[in-house]
């Protein structure tokens, strides 16, 4: 009989509900006797809801755990304990104010306001930082988008929900079977796109450039739909997303990128330019980035605050099509935008006069034990695979609500 | 070696020196001194054959399971880790240890992404060790059909107990791929890798895996490997053999340049050059060949009834 050592509630005060997505709910929590501090809360919903036994955790929430436990790094959230207890599981990781989706949307409005060169130039050393960690421990995130990369009100950027984080030394099985999709549409690799049976890090990489377009411009570079599985579960190609990508990058060409017509979905991608004259003449990153400087008001000219020449150099590296051509985390940390005016800010808020509003937390839900939670049922397949994430997250994560 | 075993919580918190071990597990014994008393086990060794056994017609209890789902030796491998680890903080007498087995199985498949159903584990584990389809079986006590294996939900519950006790510290690095490295570097043959891999299968049936680092395994496997020169023919690691081979490697040690042959010089240079920790590996050998002596002696009957005694008497089935 399982008798929980530590129990959530003796150990953490719930101040509150931040989120939900398809793995659970998140809560804001301070420490109990002596324990000091904030904390956010990540309960796992059971596999079947309203499941009165035990019925064996998912894969992807053990992957979770494991690594949760086994890293270690300034730029990754940490991990302070994990709690198993009366069929739920607890991840209690520290407490970070803001996130990336969050400072985008605050410079959105009211009157659209560009973040401030010297505050992406630092976001993006220590989300780099972070991911060169990562990597190097043969972790690969697989979900890096905005509202995963949290920023401390110290300005420390920090990686978090690993949910979909895997070890990719020598997998078992190839990377393709386990969970068919991965990353969040908007932030997903070409290579992933055309169905790539074996990926690598660099899938981590073009998401950091994806992130570091929508630092300038405010909004997602490539803001594709997302084409459903159809009722016989065969992955679908994302015809939109690779042509929102073309649109602004191109074709691909197998010159550039030798290994292209080795990729499965590959003649998917002739029969994309076919219907779209559009196509053959895209509008270039190049011209993207400098019409995104000049709408957002950097200034012209090499200067400590606009990201300049050297900012589109990275862009352009890290929006690679092919994979093994694509920046590296650790090149990418030695790329002359790092270095120009000097070495980037410790904390991102440094030099920054703009005040961003805590993390909005509801009290709806306070009770963590017993609250229900929301019918968000994974699809299909066993409870050892994980399809991808539903549209519904991509809204509930973009339906974060903010104090003003 | 991965740059990540020196912070792993393997290093950090799963690898005891021996007299470190001993003690964890005279604690554990002392507080359960009647338990202890009124049902003696075996060698921790002969449980472990009984439990883990990796050689191919074996009737070890984990490879009945694991067998007709074709898991992978390195899933195997980390599901034994887990075992060998849960026992040195839960008194075995206190559990079901097929249960255990079973559950630490499941869990090993997701962690080395050759996830099984925790059904068709369920399935497994019940055709081996659950309620007979038919009762074609005499019914005695010691074969009342165990009922941890009735439906899904003690599997579940014993996955807590499990992440719970080993403090959800379930990444494991294991000698293999140490191995696949420096076989290619040292040239081995595909006999002495061959053998080479077999040793590391059985290292798992002894604490080394809760002593050393997997490098070390791996380099004293492989070292094993070329000086017991394995033929065509197959070979057996057996306990004479590899005393044969300590003592060639003692004799290196000792008085450098007395091998003769080529390869064994080669050996020995490889070894100095690459600063790894001799002693280590002479122990990791003497490791092996005891458990290769004391395995004359297993009796698989006698382990099953010793588990089997305490599990019904304590009705741990249920």
């Amino acid at each position: 009989m399982f008798t929980s050592k530590k129990r959530v509630n003796e150990r953490y005060k719930i101040v509150g509900f931040i989120s939900s997505g398809t793995y659970g709910r998140v809560y804001k929590a301070e420490g109990r006797n002596g324990r000091l501090g904030e904390f956010a809360i990540k309960k796992f919903k059971p596999d079947k809801e309203g499941e009165l036994q035990y019925s064996g955790i998912s894969q992807s929430a053990i992957r979770e755990m494991a690594l949760c436990t086994e890293l270690s790094h300034a730029n990754v959230v940490r991990t302070h304990e994990i709690i198993l207890e009366e069929k739920c599981i607890f991840i209690v990781f520290e407490y970070a104010e803001h996130d990336l989706l969050q400072i985008i949307h605050h410079h959105n409005q009211p009157q659209r306001q560009a973040i401030p060169a010297r505050t992406i130039k630092s976001i993006l050393y220590q989300l780099l930082q972070g991911l060169v960690y990562l990597h190097k421990n043969w972790v690969m995130h697989r979900d890096l988008k905005p509202a995963n990369i949290m920023v401390t009100s110290a300005g420390k950027v920090k990686i978090g929900d690993l949910g979909l984080a895997r070890l990719f030394y020598k997998p078992l099985h190839t990377l393709f079977t386990g969970d068919k999709v991965v990353v969040t549409i908007w932030y997903r690799a070409p290579e992933l796109l055309l169905g790539a049976r074996h990926y690598t890090p660099a899938v981590d990489l073009w998401a950091v450039g994806c992130i570091f377009a929508e630092l300038l411009s405010l909004r997602p570079i490539f803001k594709g739909e997302e084409a459903k599985m159809d009722s016989k579960k065969s992955v679908p190609f994302q015809r939109n997303q690779m042509q929102k990508i073309v649109e602004v990058m191109g074709m691909p060409s197998k010159e550039r990128w030798p290994l292209l017509a080795a990729m499965p979905e590959f003649p998917q991608l002739s029969a994309l330019a076919a219907g779209n004259p559009r196509l053959h003449r895209p509008l270039g990153l190049e011209t993207w980035y400098h019409n995104c400087l000049k709408n957002h008001q950097y200034p012209p000219g090499p200067s400590i605050d606009s990201p300049g020449e050297e900012g589109l150099s990275l862009l352009q590296q890290l929006l690679e099509y092919d994979p093994q051509k694509r920046l590296t985390a650790e090149k990418a940390l030695q790329h002359p935008y790092f270095t120009a005016f000097g070495k980037p800010s410790e904390s991102c808020f440094e030099h920054s006069k703009i005040k961003y509003p805590c993390r909005r937390v509801s009290q709806e839900d306070n009770d963590i034990r017993t609250s229900s939670l929301p019918g968000t049922k994974r699809s299909g397949l066993p409870d050892d695979s994980l399809i991808g994430r539903p549209a519904k997250r991509q809204k509930s994560d973009y339906g974060f609500s903010f104090q003003r | 070696m991965a740059a990540n075993y020196w912070e792993s919580t393997q290093r950090r918190f799963w690898t005891f020196s021996k007299p470190q071990l001993a003690l964890e597990r005279k604690k554990l014994e002392e507080s359960e001194r009647s338990l202890v008393t009124m049902y003696p086990l075996a060698d921790w060794r002969h449980l472990s054959i009984y439990f883990f056994n990796p050689a191919n017609k074996s009737r070890a209890e984990l490879t009945k399971i694991a067998r007709p789902l074709s898991i992978r030796q390195q899933a195997l491998a980390t599901a034994q880790v887990y075992v060998r680890r849960f026992f040195t903080k839960v008194e075995i007498r206190r559990t079901n240890p097929l249960l255990v087995l079973a559950t630490a199985l499941y869990l090993a498949c997701k962690m080395e992404e050759c996830p099984q159903h925790i059904r068709i584990i369920l399935a497994e584990a019940r055709h081996c060790w659950g309620k007979p389809v038919c009762q074609a079986k005499p019914i005695s006590t010691n074969s009342r059909p165990d009922a941890s294996f009735d439906d899904i939900s003690k599997i579940g519950e014993c996955e807590f107990t499990l992440i719970s006790e080993l403090n959800s510290q379930l990444i494991v690095h294991h000698p293999y791929r140490t191995l696949a490295e420096i076989q290619t570097q040292f040239q081995l043959t595909q006999e002495e890798n061959t053998l080479a891999w077999s040793i590391i299968n059985d290292h798992y049936l002894t604490d080394l895996p809760l002593l050393y680092a997997p490098h070390v395994i791996a380099i004293a496997a492989m070292t094993l490997a070329v000086v017991l020169k394995p033929t065509q023919g197959g070979f057996q690691a057996g306990a004479a053999n590899m005393a044969n081979a300590l003592q060639v490697l003692g004799g290196a040690r000792n008085a450098p340049g007395t091998i003769s042959t080529p390869r064994y010089q080669k050996l020995i240079d490889w070894l100095a050059e690459s600063s790894v920790d001799v002693e280590a590996i002479v122990e990791t050998a003497q490791e092996l060949i005891s458990l290769y002596q004391v395995w004359d002696e297993y009796n698989e009957k006698v382990c099953k009834d010793q588990i089997a005694k305490f599990v019904k008497q304590r009705g741990l089935d249920k």
